[in-house]
């Protein structure tokens, strides 16, 4: 009885974030059967550990953390290793800081947000496993910065460095596919 | 804030991670320099288009059943001969206990969600702060009163920044804005006569407990009947802090 009220309250706080799990499952991922075997083997293995779980913290970070380790885990079997920069120089810091929004002149800003879908995954897959680990969990998983950084157990400064060249990445790919195509 | 210091801090101001005296800062920087909030608004908005692309495709529900199917009480390895049988029967439990958690998620914090979540992600912001302004008075229709946005928890944890008029499922709301510590907390206020809307919600409330709690997304939701209104809290605390809350709910003009 007890263990079936557990999965009832298990289940009411999985449903309402299976969509991000799943599409953050994918995009990291980027194989459907290993997609689906991440997301299974971190449900199930939440629900085991679901007694250790306290409700006075996120249990999307909770999750996101559990399906992270897993998609490591079949990326390392797959022999796809994710490589984690774990210091951050303090000029790095600075580039965090230092969008250029100068040299992007000759494109309107305007245009990143009209980007296409095929331009936004060409951008994705042009990143690192860090890079996209971490613009992922801000994008789908809405989790804090120091969520993240618990959630990978990198320092703050790195999430912060990995968020900054994944976004400034992403952009540079976008306005290049578009002079590409206005030429 | 000169604008090379303001566009510094783009990222951390559109991830909600700046404190509150940088964030104000930088929000008086961009009241001033048109130049500045172009861009910040540029970034901004790709930023939603990136959310959508990533977020965008729906969950696979087959996926999801077979997997939630396997979410059910081991009784030991004694049963495995008879897994066939209990597959199945796993999958009757996982579609009645579908069925039943779901109709648990009350349908008034389903539709407050949205209120809140564009709160937190700044989408929404206070309209007024003090007494309501005559011509958002007059966009009540008689199905919403002034009172409504009076009410404030006396817990001193709880901080407002203003309120606005907002409509949930057609029905009139104020919608008072605040923080409980550093937590973005929404308080949905409205006439207990439109509660017909909600009647999952209505019928919790009046089947006499005193507080209905329910989750949606990743919030946590609490109403309660005050006077004339239903006043309801949503955000990403634990339940005991938003029935708290609720307890210690007072009319200011009262």
């Amino acid at each position: 009885m007890a263990r079936d009220k557990q999965r009832d309250r298990f289940l009411d706080l999985l449903r309402p974030i299976e969509r991000d799990l799943e599409n953050y499952s994918r995009r990291m991922v980027f194989d459907r059967r290993d997609c689906e075997d991440a997301l299974q083997n971190a449900v199930l293995r939440a629900f085991r550990a679901f007694d250790r779980y306290h409700d006075d913290t996120s249990f999307r970070a909770w999750m996101f953390k559990i399906l992270t380790n897993e998609i490591f885990t079949i990326n390392r079997k797959r022999g796809r290793v994710a490589q984690f920069e774990i210091a951050v120089e303090p000029e790095e810091m600075e580039e965090f800081a230092g969008l250029d929004f100068a040299t992007e002149a000759p494109i309107s800003w305007e245009t990143l947000a009209d980007a296409l879908d095929e331009e936004l995954l060409a951008a994705l897959q042009s990143l690192n496993d860090s890079e996209r680990a971490v613009l992922l969990k801000r994008a789908i998983g809405d989790l804090r910065y120091r969520e993240i950084s618990e959630c990978l157990g990198i320092p703050l400064g790195s999430v912060m460095g990995n968020l900054s060249r994944a976004r400034q990445k992403m952009r540079n790919a976008i306005l290049r596919a578009r002079r590409k195509a206005s030429l | 804030m000169k604008c090379a210091e303001a566009r510094k801090f783009v990222w951390l101001y559109l991830d909600s991670e700046l404190d509150s005296k940088d964030s104000f800062e930088v929000e008086q920087h961009l009241e001033s320099c048109a130049e500045c909030a172009g861009l910040f608004e540029a970034e901004k908005k790709f930023d939603q288009r990136l959310g959508r692309f990533l977020r965008g495709s729906q969950p696979t529900r087959r996926l999801w059943d077979s997997i939630e199917a396997q979410i059910a009480p081991s009784r030991g390895h004694r049963l495995k001969a008879l897994w066939p049988l209990a597959l199945a029967a796993s999958l009757v439990i996982a579609a009645s206990v579908t069925f039943l958690t779901r109709s648990r998620t009350l349908d008034l914090a389903n539709a407050v969600e949205e209120c809140h979540s564009a709160y937190v992600h700044q989408i929404t912001a206070p309209e007024f702060s003090g007494a309501v302004p005559e011509k958002i008075a007059q966009q009540f229709g008689g199905r919403l009163d002034a009172g409504a946005f009076a009410y404030r928890p006396s817990e001193p944890a709880f901080t407002s920044s203003g309120a606005r008029l907002c409509h949930v499922e057609g029905v009139p709301v104020a919608l008072i804005l605040g923080r409980c510590a550093e937590t973005p907390v929404s308080m949905i206020v409205f006439r207990k006569s439109e509660l017909d809307h909600f009647p999952q919600t209505k019928r919790k409330l009046e089947s006499g407990d005193p507080i209905a709690c329910s989750r949606s997304g990743r919030y946590q939701f609490a109403a309660r009947f005050i006077d004339d209104h239903v006043v309801c809290v949503v955000g990403d605390e634990p339940r005991p802090v938003l029935e708290d809350l609720l307890r210690a709910m007072r009319r200011a003009d009262g």
